[in-house]
């Protein structure tokens, strides 16, 4: 699933690791849903949302 | 449980992590213990030592898988994803290759008898070998 999350964490020039420790995820979960490689579960995606003040489909973006 | 809190979560994986490592050593210590005891530590004519020992494998290998499945619900989704696909390859090549080996075995294709102990140790090295692959693919 596309997302914009690699654009909106740069905007806050927070690193992988920076964004990973904010939702209570690794490192390579992060990286794993910016490469589009991994769809996190409801509840991530509901946090990330949450902690970039956006709602959920600002943030994933369906791609069908 | 994993916590969501900033921190939480890091602390409550490293903690099922290293539980995970001791019951793993404790399991392997007494795993030696019973295969190694009669003879070497005690009179192998002696039943109720050889019996203790295997007992006190079978209750630390119990709790093993309690702490391993602690540790499973302790990791992150990804992670989880990685173990579950890499549990599932390795049901899948011991349930596959064991009952390959005993169908060839009834057909008396195998030549060589196979130690018992050859199939759980195949299954740790795939089940390593699939964690190791699903950590490179979703790196």
């Amino acid at each position: 699933m596309k997302n914009r999350i690699r654009d909106l964490r740069a905007e806050r020039s927070w690193t992988q690791a920076d964004l990973a420790q904010r939702i209570g995820v690794s490192r390579q979960t992060i990286n794993a849903i910016e490469t589009e490689k991994f769809d996190p579960s409801l509840p991530v995606a509901f946090r990330l949302a949450k902690l970039f003040n956006l709602k959920i489909e600002e943030v994933f973006l369906d791609d069908q | 449980m994993q916590a969501h809190d900033e921190t939480g979560a890091y602390r409550d994986s490293i903690e099922t992590t290293v539980r995970l490592v001791i019951w793993t050593l404790a399991w392997v210590a007494t795993l030696a213990l019973a295969r190694f005891g009669p003879g070497l530590l005690w009179d192998s004519r002696q039943p109720v030592a050889s019996w203790a020992a295997v007992t006190a494998n079978l209750v630390v290998g119990i709790g093993w898988i309690v702490a391993f499945a602690r540790f499973l619900r302790g990791q992150d989704e990804l992670q989880r994803k990685i173990m579950q696909d890499a549990l599932a390859i390795t049901l899948g090549a011991g349930w596959v290759g064991g009952f390959t080996y005993v169908v060839a075995n009834a057909a008396d294709l195998v030549v060589h008898d196979v130690d018992v102990a050859v199939l759980p140790a195949l299954m740790g090295v795939v089940y390593v070998v699939a964690v190791i692959a699903g950590k490179i693919r979703y790196r």
